[in-house]
């Protein structure tokens, strides 16, 4: 073996230049026992007593493995802990990999600076009431799908086969984007815009095609760092603003991401955004010869309905005359035999009436007082008197009785006690 | 239905509305002739969209899109 600054002769093999690597960092005091700040990712314990995880911050990122027995762990430690740990650098010469052997490993805070973000973007969102806001429909048939994707990845060539199989002739514009990395988010929202210039009638006029009416944006799964692009703020505020309903498919099992919960639809891979939103053609075809179906069938049978209508209406219509004048008939003669009744009973009454009458005139008729005894006076011209009043000794009067009269003469008067 | 044409979606839900208008029944024979009209001319529409809707596939980097959409927006 060679120490460093010693001179070799020709090519040196691999291994022993990693091994040369090895000796070199780890003799290193500043890479031994250092304390180290970061996020928890891809945390893994195996049956074996092993754990392995990346510890990560904005800047970079490392492998590390805490060995069985090692240390104790912190049973709040779990994907996005913020830890500190005591480490030595190890590299693993097999693989020419470096990694933190960790000696000690605390929990500096229960969400890492990240989930922090994520968490304060949510709630900002939330308050904005953009997670509430009315989500626009999918078109049920696409004319112009826009696929933002990492470009030859394997999500995108899933999501091509899909299409071929469901349907081959969908009009579809890929724009290949970094999806993870610094440069992901930026590259992210300009295909945003991309597919939102595309949705734009007039240019799409100028291109010659349907404007974009559908954007999936996505890619396959990983580690929550590498799908980080799809929980910061531009992205999110991307969709929000899209003028064309956005699928958010990004490969994941179980945080939701912020652009989940801003798009218009959520699909949990990019292969479940084709079968969410890409109709089967021969589907489609069916569907509609089965509304032709219906359509006929119900309208046949309605205008059938109609005509049975019709001529139940008919028949109803050429007998109601008869029953008309049968009932008008039936009318006539209750109302006369009604008007004889009340006729007759009128009479009735008025006879009976008169008949009072009659009696009552009867009795008060002079001739009848005469013929019980009383006797009525007159003067010579006929005057009746009923008062001794202006009577002279001497004048005549004339006596009446029921059956005669007689000729008097007044010898003398005399007024009644108490009369006036 | 109003002047403008209606998408797919709208044409497909007017559709199944109709046909269900016309399957429950008890309507006149004008409604009917006139359900029946409206619903064959969205079903010629739709056919007619889903002929038409077939396109090409474009695979372009961002790069590509973004000078494409340069050229055309000047």
């Amino acid at each position: 073996m060679t120490g460093r600054g010693e001179v070799t002769t020709g090519p040196l093999p691999i291994g022993q230049f990693v091994q040369l690597v090895k000796q070199t960092v780890t003799r290193d005091p500043l890479f031994k026992n250092q304390a180290l700040k970061g996020e928890v990712t891809q945390w893994k314990q195996y049956a074996s007593g092993h754990t392995y995880f990346s510890l990560r911050d904005q800047e970079g990122q490392m492998r590390a493995v805490i060995w069985k027995g090692r240390c104790a762990i912190d049973p709040s430690i779990k994907e996005g802990s913020e830890v500190i740990i005591l480490a030595s650098i190890d590299l693993y010469v097999l693989r020419g990999e470096i990694q933190l052997n960790v000696e000690r490993i605390e929990p500096v805070s229960v969400l890492g600076e990240l989930e922090k973000a994520k968490r304060l973007l949510v709630e900002q969102l939330r308050k904005e009431g953009e997670l509430d806001r009315l989500r626009q429909p999918i078109p049920a048939l696409p004319q112009h799908i826009a696929i933002i994707t990492g470009a030859g990845s394997a999500a995108l060539a899933d999501m091509q086969r899909l299409i071929e199989n469901r349907w081959p002739g969908l009009r579809r514009t890929v724009i290949g984007v970094l999806v993870q990395g610094p440069r992901a988010t930026e590259e992210i929202v300009r295909g945003l815009a991309a597919a939102r210039r595309l949705s734009n009638p007039d240019i799409a006029k100028r291109r010659g095609e349907p404007p974009v009416d559908l954007v999936i944006v996505g890619r396959g799964g990983g580690s929550p760092e590498d799908l980080w692009a799809f929980n910061l703020e531009p992205v999110a505020r991307a969709i929000i603003a899209s003028p064309v309903p956005i699928v958010s498919a990004v490969g994941h099992e179980s945080d939701v991401l912020v652009s989940d919960l801003v798009a218009d639809l959520r699909a949990s891979t990019p292969s479940d955004a084709i079968e969410r939103v890409v109709p089967v053609l021969p589907e489609l075809h069916y569907l509609l010869d089965e509304f032709e179906e219906r359509l006929g069938v119900a309208s046949r049978r309605q205008i059938h309905d109609s005509k049975q209508r019709l001529s139940i209406l008919h028949a109803r219509l050429r007998v109601a005359p008869m029953a008309g004048l049968n009932r008008a008939k039936a009318n006539v003669l209750t109302l006369s035999s009604r008007i004889k009744v009340s006729t007759q009973r009128i009479l009735g009454l008025q006879s009976a009436r008169l008949a009072h009458f009659e009696a009552s005139l009867s009795a008060i008729h002079p001739q009848r007082v005469l013929e019980r005894g009383y006797s009525m006076t007159q003067t010579s011209d006929g005057t009746v008197l009923s008062s001794i009043d202006g009577l002279k000794i001497g004048q005549n009067i004339i006596l009446n009785f029921a059956d005669g009269s007689a000729d008097a003469e007044i010898k003398k008067t005399q007024l009644n006690e108490g009369a006036k | 239905m109003t002047d403008k044409i209606p998408t797919y979606t709208e044409a497909t839900q007017r559709l199944e509305a109709i046909v269900a208008l016309l399957e429950r029944g008890g309507m006149g024979l004008d409604e009917t002739l006139k359900l029946y009209e409206e619903g064959a001319d969205l079903l010629r529409l739709c056919k007619t969209e889903l002929t038409a809707a077939e396109g090409k596939l474009n695979e372009l980097q961002l790069d590509e899109i973004e000078t494409q959409l340069q050229t055309e927006e000047q």
